[in-house]
């Protein structure tokens, strides 16, 4: 980001002062303190209600940095309106309705505004799609609307021009092409969902027939609604059902992570994985199979998986289809039916499929019993294919869902907007041919990610006239005529339909911090319309959809809900005879000849797969600091991509180690980029994410001089933007450090996460207590009464009369249904102001997150020995147990133990418990010894090592005298406010240097409701809170529903009855720390007759191994027992190898 | 060696002594008294833009606090009242008061009035008007007599310590919720309202009465860290 302001040093009053009043007469500082944006950032401010904004900014800022006039506490204003707005208190959040725009989806949200500043993202529960839920990207997208990096002037051939012109510009453009009915007006824009664009797009086709619009999203998610209208003969886009499926089955298609709208996917999911009692009385979840080539979120959350490259998932699919047809019939044998030519095909394309390295017919086995399984459920099955598979293999998807019956049922079809658009190959092309007399970028960021042998920087200069719309002046704004800001959604109004069909509308919580247009506003300048505004286009719309009668109360109506059932787009009912067969056999034979040079991925030609970043999006989140920060929910790295492969892969490349610096060479193209070895990944293909290494990163995404991350766009062409077979590796004896926050990959046995097969579960359903460790043996010493003796004081047993009676606190998190999406890590870090502190402190281990997700994996115990338990964590990639591995997820916070190891050593009593079961930080008395941190089990807690709130990160080693005194008041240029201070929850206590902090079940938002509640009770007794009323920051977060939070003297809270499920355990219970935060332990359902069936999950077979079966009662063991007695081992190890069905 | 310390200086380590000794007394005694609140912070009161007086306004003409301070039961912030709200009445009464220019500037020129803050508790106290002011406490028990105050001026010490008298003995302080914004009532008060209060309550005797309100009303005794800090 350039910005040609001075230097911070201009900023510094006189260097020499006498006292604080004489630097402060200082115009200059007169200046800056009286305005909070100094002149030269926003020009004039731009109406009465910016400026009301500010005048309540203005108090709390006023002067507050510099209390030191005397001894005396400064002299501070209250300002107050000058006239009273409606609806308004200060001090009282409001929320609001919106929607985030996503592509061709949007995602449901309630927004909070804390007076005037947007301050948290939620999602919005009155919306039958995410259950209230959001993803990370949701609420790391607050963030954004703060980016200090963000684009703020209207730049001419990148000098600073102004709203007027920028306008007179668009009046003459759209003038001129209106006259030549749009010839040689071409559009680049990514995919919408939002009908007023899409309204605004058809009316410039009508008065510009000839403009030509490019369709260009650097991460494709419409291969599956292509497949399905393809064979449907329809434009459609599918709605999946995952709570309806008991079986389900993805192709390379990570739903729950990757993919598109994952927060209502997994709403979905985790609906139908729920345990519940079936009709016979035994539990029942439903079944999750996945064939994939890397490690997704949805393949470690599988109970069956099957890891093959990319590109061999096409035969997978193909087999799949042939299984059906033998097993289904496929009824049409008479003369002329397409379907024998269509099984001669399929049959060649699945000897693809690749052998297991030791069991032979294991891969036929596998394929052969999963699809039994689907026709075992037919009507409630479901198969999904990944967003980078080819066209045909969604198109088979969508045959095996139609024959095994599923259509209306697990999936239903909305209309899709048809569009023709062109690909920006061919916009190239008409851009070579100088054919373009304008183009008008709209958003998207095309000189990065476009595919890398179209070199569209040189492409998109033979345009005549460029125009860009962008939320960042990147690398697409370097060279165009005009480069517009863009708004953020949280500042314009708008319109968007979610996938699923609902209209939701946008509604800005905050004026435009520096002046923009949307996207709309935009487009109806050029289309010539007088009603510019975004709020009048967005109501346009809707009139037009439901008419001027009452349209005002349903406008309100819309705006209040954030959606509006009737505007909800109808289900179409299909009809499956209409399916195409011919069409299908066609097109199925077309793409493996294509594909028929097929190559397996061997380790001269390696795969590489481009996928999108959990973390990055598609490079849109780059400059984000929450989510640079946020740990990948699989491989737990932070600040980087890492080009990820199999531990086979990096043995037969020539042992290449993690964090090796290799360059890969695909097509003539080269990068460079750190290894990083994935347990579990498919062998020979190499897995990158996209978005991250920008030619010109801004300041929070890059690390000195260098972006976070290498660019993957610079390796993906035209023919290989999913993934293609054909890389090759160079290696570059260098090494490159990776800051990871979970080094160790093994549970060791130990009963961390505890885990059972449903039918282990039947036999036992306190399994999980009985993996407690006092259910074991003497460990726990006993006083003479017999009963445990206790380790650390309890507070209400030492003081009962500290005890509340009317609240106390708990959480049960269900990790049966947590995905491990990271929502709940971004959601926590925005609700509790807790600051990003940079790779090289995460690499320290400093990082802040206050929950934080951990991953285990779990290998079978017959490829370990016991000694493998000595591996380094340097070591253990090369260990082949990772290969087929099996991944829990595991959300861990301050467990607020009830006899808390931290605060028996606090010296200071800077934490301790409070009458509510809290354990609570009181950070101004806390001196930083760090004793607390030492002593807790869970390692919780974080240390604020430096400012964090106050350093950027790069100079976070000044001291705060350092800075104040030399470098003046604030290290940004001159022309720039703290945007990001606005981003601040005013109700949470922003820490400073040296103090220690943790999670604190969100306190502030139990006070909120205890207060509304003795507000509510007046003078009546009626204090207590209703369940359900406070939800955690993580809970609120969670698609999953897998918190329960509240109160455990309430017998019929939601907590409290999670808790008395026979699946509840404490972590490390056997301390005698007593958590108020268990977990429901985790059932898997694996189907016997698979080949990777195990008679119970990997890691309970460890712990088998060190402890015995948790199935069987431990009755036997008394406290004379001595622990260490376990020769019984070798035969449980020996009985666990294989498959553990026959035992 | 009997040259080098002469005999005066046999005195001097107990001469030095007691001076330190009164010196650190002196020093102890000065920073708590002149460095807490209830020096620094008692009989504050600055000059106002606005000669505004709340014993005309709450005092003589009995206008209730939340008339100008709505915001102060449903917030933790007791605003401060708009112009425009000034002007509900004084665009009658007084209208070219020169003293009241200011405010019909603002209310025309929508810039708003910079009131000196006089009560302010520190930012990492997160104290809510609304809950106390609903629960039996009345503005006086923190505010003092404003009803009384030409200019306002800070009455109470507002260190942690004065928080803390009232909320280990809540009972201490409690009054009837139609009493809050009435700062002259006391339960001293030998007049009819207290002996309806006692006879509503079937009580006989003051204390009774205030140990039956924090009872019934099931009012803590919130001492905990996080009663207060978050």
């Amino acid at each position: 980001m350039k910005n040609d302001a001075t230097s911070p040093k201009e900023l510094r009053g006189p260097d020499y002062w006498r006292s604080l009043d004489h630097l402060t007469a200082s115009p200059k500082f007169q200046q800056w303190a009286e305005r909070e944006f100094p002149e030269t950032v926003l020009g004039a401010p731009d109406g009465k209600s910016r400026r009301d904004f500010m005048k309540i900014m203005g108090a709390s800022f006023l002067l507050g940095g510099m209390g030191l006039t005397g001894c005396r506490r400064p002299e501070e204003a209250l300002v107050p309106f000058s006239k009273m707005p409606h609806h308004y208190t200060h001090g009282v959040a409001q929320y609001f309705a919106t929607s985030m725009p996503v592509r061709n989806s949007a995602i449901p949200l309630l927004v909070k505004s804390s007076d005037g500043r947007p301050t948290k993202v939620e999602g919005n529960p009155d919306v039958g799609e995410c259950g209230g839920g959001t993803d990370s990207f949701a609420q790391a997208s607050l963030l954004n609307l703060y980016d200090p990096d963000r684009s703020r002037y209207f730049l001419k051939s990148g000098k600073k021009s102004n709203l007027g012109d920028a306008e007179k510009n668009l009046a003459e453009i759209s003038n001129k092409h209106k006259s030549d009915s749009g010839r040689g007006l071409h559009f680049l824009v990514q995919s919408t969902s939002s009908p007023s664009r899409i309204r605004l797009e058809k009316l410039i086709k009508k008065s510009m027939p000839e403009a030509k619009w490019c369709v260009y999203d650097p991460i494709d998610f419409e291969g599956a609604s292509r497949g399905y209208s393809e064979v449907f003969g329809r434009s459609i886009r599918p709605i999946y059902h995952f709570d309806k499926a008991k079986v389900i089955f993805s192709l390379d298609c990570d739903f729950l992570g990757t993919e598109q709208d994952s927060s209502a996917h997994i709403y979905g999911y985790t609906k139908g994985r729920k345990v519940t009692d079936g009709d016979d009385g035994l539990a029942t979840t439903n079944r999750l199979y996945s064939v994939e080539s890397m490690m997704s979120l949805t393949g470690s959350n599988a109970d069956h998986r099957f890891r093959v490259t990319s590109n061999q998932v096409f035969g997978v699919a193909a087999a799949m289809m042939d299984k059906c047809f033998e097993a289904l019939g496929s009824s049409d044998e008479d003369a002329g039916s397409p379907i024998p030519a269509l099984r001669t095909s399929l049959r060649d394309k699945s000897k693809e499929i690749p052998e297991h390295r030791s069991k032979t017919g294991w891969s036929a086995k596998w394929i052969e019993e999963s699809v039994q399984d689907l026709i075992a459920h037919k009507g409630n099955c479901l198969i999904v294919a990944g967003q980078r598979q080819p066209d045909a293999v969604h198109q088979l998807v969508a045959a095996m869902n139609t024959l095994l019956g599923n259509v209306d049922k697990t999936i239903s079809f909305i209309d899709r907007e048809q569009h023709d658009a062109i690909t920006i190959e061919e916009l190239k092309l008409a851009c070579d041919a100088e054919e373009v007399e304008t183009l008008v970028i709209l958003d998207g960021n095309p000189v990065y990610d476009a595919p890398a042998d179209l070199d569209w920087k040189t492409a998109q200069r033979k345009a005549k006239h460029v125009i860009r719309l962008g939320y960042y002046e990147d690398e697409t704004s370097q060279d165009v005529d005009w480069h517009l800001p863009m708004t953020h959604y949280l500042e314009s109004w708008g319109d968007n339909r979610s996938s699923k069909g609902f209209w939701l509308p946008v509604q800005p919580l905050i004026a435009p911090l520096f002046k923009g247009f949307s996207e709309i506003e935009l487009l109806s300048r050029l289309a010539g319309q007088t009603d510019t505004k975004g709020y009048e286009i967005a109501r346009s719309t809707l009139r037009a959809i439901i008419g001027d009668s009452d349209f005002e109360a349903q406008w309100k109506q819309c705006l209040h809900d954030g959606h509006h059932e009737s505007l909800k787009t109808q289900i179409v009912s299909l009809n499956v005879q209409a399916f195409d067969w011919s069409k299908l056999t066609l097109q199925i034979g077309e793409a493996i000849t294509e594909e028929a040079q097929f190559t397996q991925a061997s380790k001269d030609v390696l795969e590489v797969v481009f996928h999108r970043d959990a973390s990055m999006d598609d490079g849109r989140f780059h400059n984000n600091g929450w989510m640079q920060e946020c740990p990948d929910p699989i491989t737990k790295i932070t600040w980087d991509n890492a080009i990820l492969m199999s531990r086979r892969t990096a043995v037969e490349l020539g042992d290449l180690k993690n964090e090796e610096l290799i360059e890969v060479n695909l097509e003539g193209r080269k990068l460079t980029g750190p290894v990083w070895i994935q347990p579990g990944y498919a062998d020979f293909s190499l897995g990158m994410a996209l978005g991250y290494g920008r030619p010109s990163p801004g300041r929070v995404g890059s690390l000195g001089d260098r972006s976070v991350g290498y660019n993957a766009y610079s390796l993906r062409g035209t023919t290989s933007k999913n993934f293609t077979v054909g890389g090759t590796v160079k290696r570059l004896n260098k090494t490159f450090p990776l800051a990871c926050t979970q080094d160790h990959w093994s549970m060791e046995g130990r009963a961390i996460v505890r885990e059972a097969n449903l039918e282990n579960y039947e036999t036992k359903r306190d399994f999980a207590q009985n993996m407690d460790l006092e259910a074991h043996s003497a460990h726990i010493p006993h006083d003479a009464d017999g009963q445990p003796k206790q380790i650390y004081k309890h507070p209400y047993t030492a003081s009962p009369e500290t005890k509340s009676e009317i609240h106390q606190w708990g959480m049960a998190i269900d990790l049966n249904t947590c995905v491990g999406c990271t929502a709940c890590v971004v959601a926590c870090q925005s609700e509790n102001n807790i600051p990003i502190v940079g790779k090289d402190e995460v690499a320290n281990s400093r990082e802040m997150h206050w929950v934080r997700i951990d991953r285990y994996y779990s290998g079978e115990p017959a490829k370990r020995s016991q000694s493998d338990n000595l591996v380094h964590d340097d070591q253990q990639a090369y260990e082949e147990w990772i290969d087929d591995v099996q991944v829990v997820h595991m959300p861990m916070s301050c467990q607020h133990c009830e006899s808390a190891p931290c605060e028996s050593v606090c010296p200071v009593n800077a934490t301790v418990h409070d009458h509510e079961g809290l354990n609570v930080m009181a950070y101004n008395r806390c001196v930083g010894t760090r004793y607390c941190s030492n002593n807790c089990a869970y390692k919780v807690r974080r240390f604020n090592y430096f400012d964090y709130n106050k350093r950027p990160l790069d100079k976070l080693d000044r001291g705060p005298w350092k800075t104040f005194v030399t470098e003046g008041f604030a290290d940004r240029p001159q022309d720039e406010v703290n945007l990001v201070e606005m981003a601040k929850n005013p109700d949470v206590t922003v820490r400073m240097r040296g103090v220690m902090e943790k999670c604190t079940y969100c306190t502030q938002k139990i006070e909120a409701a205890k207060i509304a509640q003795k507000i509510k009770a007046r003078d009546s007794g009626d204090i207590e809170v209703p369940d359900g009323t406070i939800k955690a920051a993580c809970q609120e977060a969670c698609p999953a529903d897998s918190v329960s939070f509240g109160n455990l003297l309430d017998p019929n809270s939601k907590v409290s009855i999670a808790k008395r499920s026979p699946r509840n355990y404490s972590v490390l219970g056997f301390l005698d720390t007593k958590p108020r935060t268990t977990y429901l332990a985790k059932l898997r359902n694996p189907n016997e007759k698979m080949p990777d069936y195990f008679k119970m999950p990997l890691s309970t077979l460890e712990y088998k191994r060190e402890m015995g079966s948790p199935f069987e009662s431990h009755e036997h063991h008394t406290h004379e027992d001595s622990h260490g007695d376990h020769g019984h081992n070798e035969t449980h190890a020996s009985e666990d190898s294989g498959k553990g069905g026959q035992h | 060696m009997s040259d080098v310390f002469p005999k005066w200086t046999n005195g001097l380590p107990w001469k030095v002594l007691v001076a330190v000794f009164l010196l650190a007394s002196a020093t102890v005694a000065s920073i708590s008294y002149y460095a807490t609140p209830k020096y620094t912070r008692v009989g504050y009161q600055p000059k106002q833009p606005v000669p505004f007086s709340h014993a005309i306004h709450a005092g003589q003409l009995g206008v209730d606090c939340r008339y100008c301070h709505n915001g102060v039961e449903s917030s933790w912030f007791s605003n401060v009242p708009a112009a425009s709200v000034c002007m509900n009445c004084h665009n009658q009464v007084r209208k070219d008061d020169p003293k009241l220019a200011l405010v019909r500037e603002s209310y025309e020129s929508g810039k708003p009035i910079p009131w000196v803050q006089v009560h302010k508790v520190p930012d990492y106290v997160y104290f809510n008007h609304s809950v106390h002011v609903n629960r039996g406490f009345s503005c006086v028990e923190c505010h003092g007599p404003v009803n009384k105050m030409d200019e306002v001026y800070h009455a109470k010490p507002f260190g942690m310590s004065f928080c803390l008298e009232c909320h280990r003995q809540p009972e201490e302080r409690i009054r009837p919720l139609d009493k809050i914004t009435d700062l002259d009532w006391s339960w001293e008060d030998n007049d009819s309202t207290v002996t309806n209060i006692l006879a509503g309550l079937n009580v006989n005797t003051v204390d009774e009465a205030k140990a039956k309100m924090v009872h019934d009303w099931r009012v803590e005794s919130l001492i905990n860290c996080s009663a207060c800090h978050r």
